[in-house]
């Protein structure tokens, strides 16, 4: 591991992302909101909310030069509406890995937990990435 | 927000166009800065060609429609699930959809289950997938 990344190796199931916190504040969801031409509630918009976790995360994985990683597929549940300026944490695991010629595929657990440590959110992310 | 929710219902579609501006604010508010979105002499070299939107930028659309049908039961309760299968290029323009496809009742609570899709330009299947949420009595 070379510094706060992990590479391909190292990803095996039972592994856990470090945790990840961060605020979604008014000027982040202005910006999200923005982006996606959406409209503001009051509410973060859910998927404002995952994106956050799946960049760190993604961000923390090391790939090999010119290589990218590609978001396969998405389940989610949201269990509450989250207020901005809510501090969410992030936990993502590794729950299977599939090797596939030069790719891999890896199947991630994640849960997000407001202040009070409710869960906000759950679901699970396939992401393919040069094995 | 959405009334007369029942089987066969369409929801009112969604048009979006893919800009590289778009992409690079939605990097800027997620943190993702793969550069396969937003380094167009990187994503030259790569299979896809050039820049390509976010994955979850796609989806967003599709949580879009749903909080405009569903209000704040799709932001509590709501569910999703989604496959990417094809990519969103700066210039395409995309057309969410969504069709409810049964009602259910459990503990007394209905939920809407429907199918969604967004389609670039040329009809391709860009993200498909199930989302379901419940809806209040005034919706039925």
């Amino acid at each position: 591991m070379q510094g706060n990344t992990v590479n391909y190796e190292e990803l095996v199931p039972g592994y856990e992302f470090p945790l990840a916190s961060y605020e979604l504040s008014a000027s982040l969801v202005s910006k999200y909101v923005q982006a996606v031409d959406g409209a503001g509630d009051g509410f973060v918009p859910p998927l404002a909310i995952t994106v956050c976790a799946i960049a760190t995360m993604a961000g923390s994985i090391s790939l090999p030069p010119g290589t990218v990683a590609i978001h396969a597929s998405q389940d989610l549940e949201f269990f509450k509406p989250v207020p901005i300026g809510t501090t969410v944490e992030c936990h993502i695991r590794v729950v299977q890995k599939i090797a596939r010629g030069k790719m891999g595929m890896l199947i991630l657990e994640l849960g997000i937990f407001d202040q009070g440590k409710e869960k906000v959110q759950s679901g699970k992310a396939t992401i393919a990435l040069p094995a | 927000m959405l009334t007369d929710i029942h089987e066969g219902k369409t929801l009112p579609p969604v048009v979006k166009h893919v800009t590289q501006e778009k992409i690079n604010l939605y990097a800027e508010a997620s943190g993702d800065y793969n550069p396969i979105h937003v380094d167009e002499s990187f994503a030259v070299k790569t299979p896809f060609g050039g820049t390509i939107a976010h994955g979850m930028l796609n989806l967003a659309y599709v949580s879009e429609m749903m909080t405009a049908a569903f209000g704040r039961n799709w932001l509590s309760g709501g569910r999703l699930r989604a496959k990417f299968k094809e990519v969103a290029r700066p210039g395409d323009t995309l057309t969410i959809s969504s069709t409810v496809n049964s009602i259910e009742k459990r503990d007394g609570v209905s939920y809407a289950n429907c199918s969604f899709e967004v389609r670039n330009q040329k009809g391709e299947v860009v993200v498909a997938g199930e989302a379901t949420a419940k809806f209040s009595r005034g919706q039925e």
